[in-house]
């Protein structure tokens, strides 16, 4: 039952995300959009490309959803509305993270195209950039909290949301966030004006139906994690906590996308230079800040 | 439930989305075969087949980040245990960390000043 609910929500938000983003793109609100252009992709043709890496290219859309799924299933929406509450729930959420970057690098093999491959190597660039500031404020996050398991996480923000408690770690952890699940504008390996779709472009018909639904889904893996990790999860008053949970997630998600809508995509050496340069030095920084914190006020 | 069931659980839900899309690969294949047409298969590049082999190898230009990050992500998985002890440990766990990631800080210091931050 909760495998079935917490699943549900996960294709749910993905779906009003899909719609929110053809909102602000043409306009209109068309609650229907996505299931209509799924079901268009069904019936289109599917073509491999004419020497592909076979096992790669069928692996890579499959594996980028199965890990945003993985990701989904260690994150709590309410107090018993979580699928596996792992003892190292958010290391896993990392672990299954990692794997984001796996499947951009079969993408970018399997279909032995020079935009695809370099769209692939790119992302591992960005990996190398972006995923100290995933890690180092979950660590702060898990000091506080004094484990890893998610739900006391959330238990741990109970009086006060980490989101006040440690503002650094909450703005590099969405930065980061949005440039691992390569969203505007850190979208690297798909950039559209410069590689014609980087890893997607070799995928058509039902194969890229799978690649985008993974993609959102990544997102609202993603935004999820951010509301248990810095929003205090289900808290909130008078609403049910699942609502919170769902509110919280939604108006992350939003804003990752709204975010990268007015920014132009970024160069990758500025990508690694600013991250390593000025984020990794901050991420130490907000450790600090909070271990001092911990020390201090009781 | 258990770490164990925990994990299964983890793994059914794993195989569950394989065979969702598995699925949905039959539906879209038994709604019409691709049609087998010359210059279809083409990877996107213009048309035509790229010059260059594309299973080559590639200048990592950013080698210099990429040394530093192998000692930063090792740390890391001294940082996760750090982590839940800390406030258990308390100012000593500080003292400790502290001085380990001023020591691997300096490094980073370092390698900036030494051009490691740039891509080559």
């Amino acid at each position: 039952m909760t495998v079935a609910i917490v699943l549900l929500a996960l294709l749910g938000g993905a779906w009003l995300l899909a719609v929110i983003e053809g909102w602000v793109t043409t306009g209109r609100l068309r609650p229907g959009a996505p299931m209509l252009s799924g079901l268009a992709y069904l019936g289109r043709e599917s073509i491999v490309p004419r020497s592909p890496d076979r096992v790669f290219f069928e692996a890579a859309p499959v594996l980028l959803l199965v890990v945003a799924v993985l990701g989904a299933a260690v994150l709590p929406l309410a107090p018993d509305l979580i699928i596996a509450d792992l003892g190292t729930g958010a290391l896993f959420v990392n672990a299954a993270l990692a794997y984001v970057l796996v499947a951009l690098i079969m993408a970018g093999w399997g279909p032995d195209g020079a935009y695809a491959m370099i769209g692939g190597w790119r992302f591992l660039g960005q990996l190398i950039a972006y995923s100290m500031l995933i890690v180092m404020p979950i660590t702060a996050v898990a000091m506080r909290a004094e484990s890893l398991v998610n739900t006391a996480i959330v238990g741990s923000q109970t009086s006060l949301w980490n989101i006040v408690y440690q503002p650094l770690g909450f703005v590099l952890f969405i930065i980061a966030a949005m440039a691992l699940a390569f969203r505007s504008p850190f979208d690297l390996p798909t950039a559209e004006g410069e590689l014609a779709g980087g890893v997607d472009a070799e995928y058509t018909g039902v194969r890229l139906a799978v690649l985008r639904l993974a993609r959102l889904m990544l997102v609202v893996t993603l935004a999820s994690a951010a509301t248990v990790f810095y929003l205090g999860g289900w808290h909130g008053p008078l609403l049910p906590p699942w609502a919170w949970s769902l509110i919280k997630t939604l108006a992350v998600a939003v804003l990752m996308l709204l975010a990268g809508r007015y920014l132009p995509r970024i160069r990758e050496a500025d990508l690694m230079r600013w991250c390593w340069t000025l984020g990794i030095p901050l991420a130490l920084l907000n450790i600090i800040i909070v271990g001092v914190l911990i020390l201090v006020v009781p | 439930m258990s770490a164990t069931q925990h994990y299964v659980l983890l793994l059914g839900i794993a195989l569950g989305t394989v065979g969702v899309v598995l699925s949905l690969y039959c539906l879209a294949r038994s709604l019409g075969l691709t049609q087998k047409e010359p210059g279809k298969d083409v990877p996107a590049s213009s048309g035509v087949l790229s010059r260059d082999p594309v299973w080559g190898r590639y200048h990592a230009r950013y080698y210099g980040y990429a040394l530093l990050f192998l000692a930063f992500d090792m740390e890391m998985a001294f940082m996760y245990p750090w982590a839940v002890v800390y406030k258990e440990v308390g100012l000593v766990a500080l003292l400790d960390m502290g001085v380990f990631l001023a020591i691997l800080f300096l490094g980073l210091l370092y390698g900036w000043s030494q051009g490691a931050l740039r891509r080559q």
